[in-house]
């Protein structure tokens, strides 16, 4: 296996609320090969955007890092003063945001901002502009001459995300962090954002971080998939293994509630039942428990990440007492 | 591909549409006018605006004195244009300062520290809490008349107001997700405020500014009426209004002639800043106002 460009270690992270702290991320682990696309997926308030702010540090004012360190190119992330990560940002990681129609400032043409996020290079401007237009050309906009001077808003959201993936991906990073960059637009534009990201992935080198609540988008594009639980990792591998043999019951429901494996026609689609638990009183053990349609009484105690297969990792007892159920 | 993509520049992109919008192309002619006559009027007037003339005193228009003369036979014509010059002397001035430090202070109260923002906030309500003209009455008690104290009052009373607007936009920018986007991408505070939130604030700020030029005009022309403002015998659209006032029975001429001038200017810069803001912003450029 490639050697990790970040391998984020034991993270926790909580939040300052009125009720106490919020653990919004416990114990996370996870390493993201070099030059591989690395995919997030899990619903909404499991941790993917605070596990995202706490390695770029955007993080809200009231989040604090508990333990862990997050480690880039074998540096610990948490260890950098302000200036160091601003340094980093926009070299050397870089990130694109889920709505594409909010990433640019509106008062400014593209070029100008294409030209601008270039500002650490000593280049003529004239270059920077040149360059500018290859980087657009390359995520398939046309005539991208012309089009530098045209403003934000006359754009498509599909092509922004690509200018937004074409800044990002200026400086040739080695790690781009996408938090879902697909969700906001349609399935035809998802497709052509996602067939660019590769490509692009391919040429520039660099590894990618791809969070998303879309599987199929995960499927198609990732080489491997981190499945989050309410602050956890609770099952990780490669696309393969995960998505044809998922060990643990929570990513199991979550490909039955997929409407893209669902064969026969229905009226409901499928859900989970049940309520993420609340992060503020963390219960003992699985944290899965509580919506869990195989609980027994080992899940009182925390499962532990354990390999069921090479590269394959659940948290769920059920593979560690009795093997796959 | 569309062929029609623009290679105006800016600056060239807003004025074309501002003369395509009837208020605007008004607005634009009025201001236009008022400023050339103003920065030509040595050269315009047909008299020297502060000599007088007993024996032609009063008089009502005719070819030799357009707009007739004064109760000391001094050309009113020459008095108003020169009083546009006096005019935009104050207000320029007064709006550049002011849009400085509201700029300055404002996006420090948006982008800052609570504490900081509380600060700024107290000092602008602090400002604004003094009517402008009692303010400047009692300054002027103080040091005297004078064209820099009427600059001076003017523009720290309007700090506030262009502060104001600044903080707020400036605070609805900062959580915005583009400036989040800037900051994953390593931008600093300074790039971030300066590259990014400026141009943002600039558009409704140039708007607010448009329109503020006609208070700041008439603020001048109150105190000049109340002998306040600009020293006599000095050209002041206040101070034509405030001989004319005196003598409304004798002659109509002045306050209309000293009248007619404040009218224009509020007009001229009101549609001017009403264009404006249709056109600033990129977006709406070129899809018509409400007219």
């Amino acid at each position: 296996m490639n050697k990790p460009v970040l391998d984020i270690r034991d993270l926790s992270v909580s939040y300052n609320t009125p009720r106490g702290p919020l653990r919004a991320l416990r114990n996370v682990s996870m390493k993201i090969p070099d030059k591989k696309i690395v995919g997030i997926v899990g619903e909404s308030g499991c941790g993917k955007s605070t596990l995202i702010s706490a390695i770029i540090r955007l993080m809200a004012p009231n989040a604090t890092v508990g333990t862990g360190e997050i480690l880039f190119k074998d540096k610990n992330l948490l260890d950098r003063t302000t200036t160091e990560m601003r340094n980093l940002l926009g070299v050397d990681i870089s990130m694109v945001f889920q709505d594409p129609m909010q990433t640019h400032n509106p008062v400014l043409t593209v070029g100008k901002q294409m030209v601008d996020i270039q500002y650490r290079d000593s280049l003529p401007k004239a270059d920077k502009r040149k360059r500018a237009a290859e980087m657009l050309s390359k995520v398939g906009i046309p005539d991208a001459d012309a089009r530098l001077n045209q403003y934000p808003f006359e754009f498509s959201g599909g092509m922004r995300q690509r200018i937004a993936i074409a800044m990002a991906l200026m400086a040739k990073p080695s790690l781009l962090i996408a938090d879902e960059p697909t969700t906001a637009l349609d399935a035809t534009l998802e497709v052509q954002v996602i067939k660019r990201l590769r490509e692009l992935q391919e040429e520039v080198g660099c590894a990618i971080l791809f969070i998303s609540h879309h599987l199929g988008v995960i499927a198609e594009l990732c080489d491997e998939v981190v499945v989050m639980y309410a602050g956890e990792v609770i099952e990780q591998g490669s696309v393969r293994d995960v998505f044809h043999d998922p060990a643990h019951p929570y990513t199991r429901a979550l490909l039955d509630c997929d409407p893209g494996h669902i064969k026969e026609k229905t009226r409901n689609l499928p859900t989970i039942p049940g309520e993420i638990p609340d992060l503020v009183d963390v219960a003992d053990g699985c944290i899965f428990q509580a919506r869990c349609t195989h609980v027994h009484g080992a899940c009182a105690n925390r499962p532990n990440l354990q390999p069921v297969n090479v590269a394959h990792n659940v948290a769920c007892h059920l593979n560690q007492t009795e093997g796959a159920v | 591909m569309s062929t029609d993509i623009k290679t105006r520049s800016e600056i060239g992109e807003i004025l074309y549409h501002l003369t395509r919008d009837r208020l605007g192309l008004a607005g634009l002619i009025i201001v236009s006018l008022i400023v050339f006559s103003a920065i030509l009027a040595p050269w315009i007037v047909p008299y020297d605006p502060i000599a007088m003339n007993i024996p032609d005193r009063l008089q009502g228009p005719s070819l030799s004195h357009l707009l007739g003369t004064d109760q000391l036979g001094r050309d009113t014509f020459s008095r108003v244009i020169m009083g546009g010059r006096v005019a935009l002397q104050v207000a320029i001035p007064t709006i550049a300062g002011a849009i400085s430090i509201g700029l300055f202070l404002g996006m420090i109260a948006g982008y800052g520290p609570k504490w900081l923002d509380t600060l700024i906030v107290l000092l602008f309500d602090t400002l604004r809490s003094f009517p402008t003209v009692m303010f400047a009455l009692a300054v002027v008690a103080l040091v005297g008349p004078s064209l820099n104290t009427v600059i001076l009052v003017i523009m720290i009373t309007s700090i506030p107001t262009y502060g104001r607007v600044v903080r707020t936009l400036t605070q609805s920018l900062r959580s915005s997700e583009f400036i989040t986007a800037e900051k994953s991408l390593g931008a600093s505070t300074t790039r971030i405020l300066g590259v990014h939130i400026l141009p943002n604030v600039l558009g409704p700020l140039a708007v607010l500014a448009a329109m503020d030029i006609p208070t700041v005009v008439g603020l001048e022309a109150g105190l000049s009426f109340l002998g306040m403002g600009v020293k006599p015998p000095t050209p002041s659209w206040g101070s034509l209004l405030n001989d004319g006032y005196s003598l409304i029975r004798n002659t109509p001429w002045l306050i209309i002639s000293g009248g007619i001038p404040l009218i224009l200017t509020t007009l001229g810069f009101t549609f001017l800043g009403e264009a404006l803001r249709d056109v600033v912003d990129p977006k709406l450029r070129g899809r018509g106002g409400v007219k």
